[in-house]
């Protein structure tokens, strides 16, 4: 008796679970009159702490644009979900976003795996995917994908090539190079493009280490780095692993002459202090001339304001917030220009066109849909993230420091 | 695979001896629990975060000496794992349910932590972060001599504890068979308690150690769990120095690959190994 | 199990309708998921819910089948559904000489086995990120064509989910009925006694360990294509095998549809607070949810009530000293002991860490007879049952059964070849019923019986041994008493040729002894052959025909009671010295 009253509750159980996940999905399901624009986050689980960048800014910029009168005199609503980090469920819900609440405009979710799998989901679709965080422009492959986060279609030969300008541009070029990273698909690519260019320029090459994502003990590795002592030395790094390593090697009482990390995590790596003069790679920071185009001024202030109100420890505005709000821009420029919401008009008109971001002027005519290699090399100096190549593009009266 | 110079693998070798101590440390609690207690506590990681949390909270905000949170951590938690178990006991728990119970925790915890501390990184700047002492050519740095001593000092402090007192006799004998025990006088109910605080109390120093030497993320929380248990079941449930030298062994395997090739195949070299020993002595460390 | 193929057949059925319905893509994207983690958790609660042995390598097993589809489809351009059968078969290899080596391991088992799945995971996972086979940008496979099964792509992964869920969901409700399923539970509770009863634990636990792994693979293969990225990330990592263990304790590990249960309910949960506004607090609230469901059905949501008592068996006022229902046994004539020879023991020698416990021993042992075995405590009679039984292997000697060497056979062969004992404190099945643990015996020993007439045989064995009432008993509602007898119901019927007794006798009450020799009695009179160890003087005086005295491993005296008696080694082996009494 008591068994059959279990199952009988187990039944209950999951069948509520089910029903009580359909109502929220459900919720989104009513909509008329405002445009809504549907995309993912990792809102929760490892990749979280960006996310939040993104978050905060596609709030910013809705908030703009409603006050500017939305779209097409529509005002905008952003349906957000929380993939938890998971591309399995990016591109579930992606097709719930599609299928299910009917959303009239996709944007991209965070991070390479993510949004490789909302493309595929997109594709399927017809829909058109604007996105601000793709890492590996050679996997892009549908045609109405459109990145924000201008690396170019061949950043692995391209920006090396920018990074090693910039130190040859000093008075005392580099000779030898340490080339470390880890196995992370979108900085791993990039790590053995320099290790190519490197040799081309040639810099020779003192050593070459790889670490699997996650690697938790870096002191083997800044021990042999110091051995080698090399006169740059370059970090495929991602999120924290540079700091790792720099606390490692500031642990051994070693601190590398020029020291470039691909893409660490902007607040920790301005904080530390063995992280002084480290070199990085930036599409925006907060100096001119960044800040005089279109909309970045008033962009920078307010995500000042609402990053320090939500708690942020680093409150500046760099590439993520940057792609990501470019990603918003050329989003709006693509549906005003053409006064359409379908897919295909606008994806088309992006294709013929160039869109003002404050990243700068963005095209999409290049091999899949990349366009120019939009990277600097920015420093940290006195606790500042501050560009200092091309010098065009430095902040005001900013050079490279030497180490 | 280059050979290293002395000094990079002396150098080397205590690197993996600092994380393993670390792997020990967080280690213990779970180890005593799940051997005497008979409790897979997965919620240890996630308070072992709350205490990193709270260190940085109480000295970047509060201006305390990072060591001292001890003092307000140490019994804090010591009061939160009395209560946890005084809980759990009315409950009739096997120790796969309890892996469960202790799941839906962690994730209560990381909530918790997420809503008060956001998602993003946070960094405890401590002046012991910038001390480091030279032993002929290899450098002992601060945070990571606390963590080898802290651990080694309760490690061994339990261990002498379970030993040769009394009070440690009792508790060998409540985790072997509690009917029994009761029935020679021994407080199985009042034990239990006294450990679930301990346990929970060495949460709380990982915790701060943690916080001395690592940046903080919620998410982080996971990153660990598998190699400690890994270090965990390769000492021997409730043992005391258990899981410090499984730690250790593992810690030291993978950094001495890391000098000697390429550091990628590190994980490979530590747990072929511990395959290895597990198949020729299973009889433990 | 009819009941149980209907339901997964209507439920099937049902599912595979819901595309034709038209509904929004996303539910079978979102049904898929669950189906894929239904796989998962059913695959893994196979062998690890089953059996007790649980594996933290879940991962690596998923891992392999994924990159294999990988590699094939993207690499080498294998039609997707093609590769799905590689896949399984990588990963079954995986797990299968996995196996094939972990569990020759005697002292393997618990977390120790928990940790070598663990390792083996991040050893596999590591190997894949530095090879080829990965070596670090991942493999993309948004080229593969997906397979045209459904009207769209996202009902194509909902066919295939389904089809490979309905599939893994009937192989557990099949393993749970069979043979196999029966020595896995068998194996959970005691794997020792199992063995020893005739379970060929070995192969078994290798034959569940590689369906369980080949199963995951092919999840992982098509979710290889779902994803149409892959890489070596969380894959390799404690997650995969954590979620899997949390869903498989949720729905109950113990019945074929727990992982069902527990993997629907746990992925639904999970999405149901995703689309809300406060995606931290609802993770908080699923935690809270997992919490109050295990506190208060520990057993899982399906699981069995711990204790199922029988009523009538105390109303019935069932006489629990004994008595013996001889209506119900066999009737045969009284065969006297013959001079044939059933087991000959040459040389035995056994040593446990510098103990020697038998030092040479030669015992004859007569058909028919029975045969006492006596001696002072720790002189070798319990390690010689484990050895003829084959608990335990010989350091040197021979023991002949009917012409063959035991000495040289694994515990089920022995048992297999006719051979069962009992334990001096009785280790029952304790998650089996009473029924239960006497059919295994009559399933896996010399019997050797199908398992549907086993459960019909042990009926007529707990007749013999007055237990029927508690037939549907759990071992732990017996007194001391009543699970000696459920030994004795449990040796016998394996229909043994030899029966070892190992101190049945112990903490009886003197009515209850009367009862006991009576049955002892009548299972010589069926033609088994008893060896009886025992320190109750005036049982083994009424029982024994023979009876040879051990001390310190070695044999003293060897004939009847009255020489026995009065053998003044025998006398001093006892007492302590030899001569007159003051």
């Amino acid at each position: 008796m008591n068994r059959i009253v279990r199952q009988f509750a187990a039944g209950v159980a999951v069948l509520a679970s089910v029903f009580a996940f359909c109502t929220a999905a459900a919720w989104g399901a009513a909509g008329d009159p405002p445009i809504r624009i549907g995309s993912t986050l990792a809102l929760t689980g490892p990749l979280a702490a960006t996310a939040l960048v993104h978050q905060l800014t596609g709030e910013i910029y809705v908030e703009q644009l409603n006050r500017r009168g939305g779209l097409l005199g529509r005002p905008v609503e952003w349906i957000v979900k929380d993939d938890q980090s998971k591309p399995e469920l990016a591109r579930t819900l992606y097709e719930q976003l599609i299928t299910v609440d009917k959303v009239e405009l996709l944007l991209g979710p965070y991070a390479t795996g993510a949004i490789l799998s909302a493309m595929g989901v997109a594709q399927r679709y017809n829909k058109m995917l604007v996105h601000h965080t793709f890492g590996i422009p050679n996997l892009a492959k549908y045609d109405a994908q459109f990145p924000t986060w201008s690396l170019g279609p061949d950043p692995a030969t391209t920006f090396p090539n920018t990074l090693f300008d910039a130190l040859a541009s000093t008075s005392k070029p580099p000779k030898s190079i340490a080339i470390v990273t880890s196995k992370f698909p979108s900085v791993h690519f990039m790590s053995l493009g320099a290790r190519e260019v490197a040799k081309k320029r040639g810099l020779s090459e003192v050593i070459f280490l790889e670490w699997e994502f996650g690697n938790r003990d870096f002191g083997p590795i800044a021990a042999r780095i110091k051995d080698a002592n090399p006169d740059v030395l370059w970090v495929g790094a991602i999120g924290l692993e540079g700091n790792q390593l720099l606390d490692a090697m500031k642990k051994i009482d070693y601190a590398p002459k020029f020291h470039f990390y691909m893409y660490p995590a902007p607040g920790p790596m301005v904080q530390a202090t063995e992280a002084k003069n480290a070199l990085a790679a930036t599409i925006f920071e907060q100096d001119p001339p960044f800040t005089s185009n279109p909309g970045a001024a008033e962009f920078v202030k307010i995500f000042n304001e609402r990053a320090a109100k939500a708690g942020l420890p680093y409150t500046g505005v760099e590439t993520q917030a940057a792609a990501s709000y470019s990603a918003w821009q050329v989003l709006e420029a693509a549906v005003t220009a053409t006064k359409s919401l379908d897919d295909k008009v606008l994806a088309d008109w992006l294709r013929k066109n160039r869109v003002d971001t404050v990243q700068g002027k963005l095209r999409f005519d290049g091999p899949n849909n990349y366009g120019d290699d939009l990277m600097r090399v920015k420093q940290v100096q006195n606790g500042r993230w501050v560009t200092v190549w091309p010098k065009a593009y430095a902040a005001p009266g900013a050079a490279l420091v030497l180490p | 695979m280059a050979l290293p110079s002395a000094s990079l693998l002396a150098q080397s070798i205590l690197s993996g001896l600092f994380i393993g101590a670390l792997y020990g440390l967080l280690g213990l609690g779970l180890s005593l629990s799940w051997g005497l207690l008979r409790q897979i506590n997965l919620a240890h990681f996630a308070l072992a975060f709350l205490g990193a949390y709270l260190c940085y909270q109480l000295s970047s905000v509060g201006g305390m000496d990072p060591l001292a949170t001890m003092l307000v951590i140490v019994p804090g938690f010591f009061g939160i794992g009395v209560a946890l178990q005084w809980v759990f006991s009315r409950f009739r728990i096997s120790p796969f349910n309890s892996l469960l119970v202790t799941f839906g925790l962690t994730v209560i915890i990381e909530s918790v932590i997420q809503s008060l501390w956001t998602a993003d990184f946070r960094r405890l700047n401590s002046s012991y972060g910038d001390i480091t002492f030279r032993i002929g050519a290899l450098y002992v740095p601060l945070p990571e001599l606390l963590t080898l001593v802290l651990s080694l000092v309760m490690s061994l402090a339990i261990w002498a504890t379970l030993r040769h007192t009394d009070l440690g006799r009792a508790m060998r004998a409540a985790a072997q068979d509690g009917g029994i025990a009761t029935a020679f006088g021994v407080n199985q109910k009042g034990l239990a308690l006294l450990l679930s605080g301990v346990c929970a109390a060495l949460a709380g120093v990982a915790g701060v150690c943690i916080a001395l030497s690592y940046t903080l993320a919620p998410a982080q929380i996971y990153a660990w769990i598998g190699v400690v248990f890994a270090a965990v079941m390769l000492g021997g449930l409730g043992r005391a120095l258990g899981p410090l030298i499984a730690g250790i062994v593992i810690g030291v395997s993978e950094s001495i690959t890391m000098a000697i090739t390429a550091p990628s195949w590190a994980p490979l070299v530590s747990f072929s190994l511990l395959i290895v020993v597990l198949l020729v002595r299973p009889g433990k460390v | 199990m009819t009941r149980g193929f209907a339901a997964i057949l209507i439920a099937g059925g049902g599912l595979a309708v819901i595309p034709l319905a038209g509904l929004p893509p996303f539910y079978e994207s979102f049904l898929y998921l669950v189906f894929h983690w239904i796989v998962l958790a059913t695959s893994w609660n196979i062998f690890s819910g089953y059996s007790g042995y649980f594996s933290f390598g879940h991962g690596a097993f998923f891992g392999a089948g994924m990159y294999t589809t990988a590699y094939l489809a993207s690499r080498f351009e294998v039609p997707f559904l093609s590769t799905l059968p590689v896949a399984a078969g990588v990963a079954m290899l995986l797990g299968g000489t996995l196996g094939a080596i972990v569990f020759r391991v005697r002292e393997i088992r618990g977390e120790l086995f928990a940790l070598v799945t663990l390792a083996f995971t991040f050893v596999v996972g590591t190997i894949v990120l530095n090879t080829p086979i990965d070596g670090g940008p991942g493999i993309y496979l948004s080229a593969v064509p997906v397979p045209a099964i459904g009207p769209t792509g996202a009902s194509s992964f909902y066919y295939m989910g389904l089809v490979l869920a309905l599939g893994t969901v009937l192989v557990a409700l099949v393993v749970f009925h069979s043979r196999l399923g029966a020595g896995l539970f068998a194996v959970h509770d005691d794997e020792d006694v199992a063995e020893v009863l005739g379970v060929p634990t070995y192969r078994y636990k290798i034959a569940a360990f590689s369906l369980s792994c080949g199963l995951a693979g092919v999840a992982g293969g098509i979710q290889a294509l779902f994803l149409s990225y892959v890489t070596a990330g969380e894959t390799f990592s404690i997650i995969v095998p954590l979620t899997v263990v949390l869903m498989c304790v949720l729905g109950g590990t113990r019945h074929w549809a727990g992982p069902v249960v527990g993997a629907a309910a746990i992925t639904s949960l999970l999405y149901a607070f995703t689309a809300g506004n406060h995606p931290v607090a609802g993770k908080a609230v699923f935690g809270a949810v997992l919490i109050v469901v295990i506190l208060f059905m520990p057993e899982g949501l399906l699981g069995r009530l711990p204790k199922r008592r029988m009523v009538g068996a105390y109303e019935l006022g069932t006489p629990t000293n004994g008595a013996i229902a001889t209506g119900s046994a066999l009737p045969v004539g009284h065969p006297s002991p013959t001079r044939e020879l059933l087991l000959d023991v040459r040389g035995l020698r056994k040593a446990f860490r510098g103990v020697q416990a038998l030092d040479g021993v030669d015992i004859e042992i007569r058909r028919g007879e029975i045969l006492g075995l006596l001696g002072p405590n720790g002189s070798g009679k319990s390690t010689f049952i484990n050895l003829v039984s084959g608990h335990f292997r010989p350091d040197a000697g021979k023991i002949r059964f009917d012409g063959r060497n035991l000495a040289v056979l694994e515990a089920h062969a022995v048992a297999r070849s006719g051979i069962a004992r009992t334990y001096q404190i009785p280790r029952p099945f304790a998650h089996l019923t009473v029924r239960e643990n006497v059919a295994t015996a009559a399933m896996f020993g010399s019997a050797n019986l199908a398992r549907a007439a086993a459960v019909r045989d042990a009926h007529h064995w707990l007749e013999f041994t007055d237990l029927a009432s508690f037939a549907n008993a759990l071992p732990d509602d017996l007194n001391l008493h009543q699970r000696k007898f459920l030994e004795l119901a449990r040796a016998l019927s394996s229909r043994p040729r030899l029966l070892l007794l190992d101190e049945v006798l112990s903490g009886l009450t003197p009515t209850e002894i009367d009862g006991a020799v009576d049955l002892i009695r009548a299972i010589r009179d069926q033609g088994t052959t008893i060896v009886f160890v025992e320190h109750v003087m005036r049982a083994v005086m009424a029982l024994t025909d023979r009876i040879v005295v051990l001390n310190h491993g070695q044999v003293i005296a060897d004939g009847n009671a009255a020489e026995i008696m009065e053998s003044a080694e025998v006398v001093s082996a006892y007492l302590g010295y030899s001569g007159t009494y003051a």
